[in-house]
């Protein structure tokens, strides 16, 4: 599990069937010191209402998505599971 | 899922037999700097299986490591990366530092 904020959203027509219905968040994932980012930022399926500007937990379990998404062959990794006070 | 450019086609003569058929792409991944300023990515690009047809400068969601395989299941595919969704838009905010 990593903390990011949410950046921006991304909107998409044709893409993987497990995605449908899906709403996409561009998070950018931070440092250990919670401000710097580490990395280029990533999509995350979001089934909690994160907004642009929060700050948000992600897992990176492959496994918690196929079950999340009820597809075995979702190519999703990152999924918002937290937004911390 | 990171999100990439796609800048060009990858095509393969010889191949491993699961991959006969297969519709590569060359895609970048962009940082947030280069989302919000429409920037041309400047990190080194990859190869991307694409089942979606994505085209020259479309910005695809790139599944890497053992997510990219995913998608073939029960099959078992050498893959690393994989187009998993075309972007209409990416909507980023610019970075406040």
């Amino acid at each position: 599990m990593q903390i990011g904020t949410v950046v921006g959203t991304a909107i998409s027509t044709i893409k993987h069937r497990s995605l449908e219905g899906q709403k996409l968040l561009v998070v950018q994932l931070l440092a250990s010191d919670g401000r710097s980012p580490d990395g280029e930022p990533v999509l995350a399926v979001d089934g909690l209402g994160a907004g642009r500007g929060d700050r948000v937990v992600l897992t990176s379990d492959g496994k918690a998505m196929q079950e999340l998404l009820k597809n075995q062959a979702t190519p999703v990794r990152w999924s918002v599971i937290g937004i911390p006070d | 899922m990171r999100i990439g450019k796609v800048v060009g086609t990858v095509t393969l003569n010889r191949s491993h037999p699961s991959l006969t058929g297969a519709c590569l792409r060359l895609a970048v991944p962009m940082t947030l700097d280069e989302l919000a300023s429409h920037a041309e990515p400047a990190a080194e690009e990859l190869v991307v299986y694409d089942e979606l047809g994505a085209g020259h400068g479309s910005l695809i969601a790139i599944s890497e490591g053992g997510e990219a395989a995913q998608p073939f299941y029960p099959d078992m595919k050498p893959v690393d990366a994989y187009n998993g969704a075309i972007l209409d838009s990416v909507d980023v905010l610019e970075r406040r530092s």
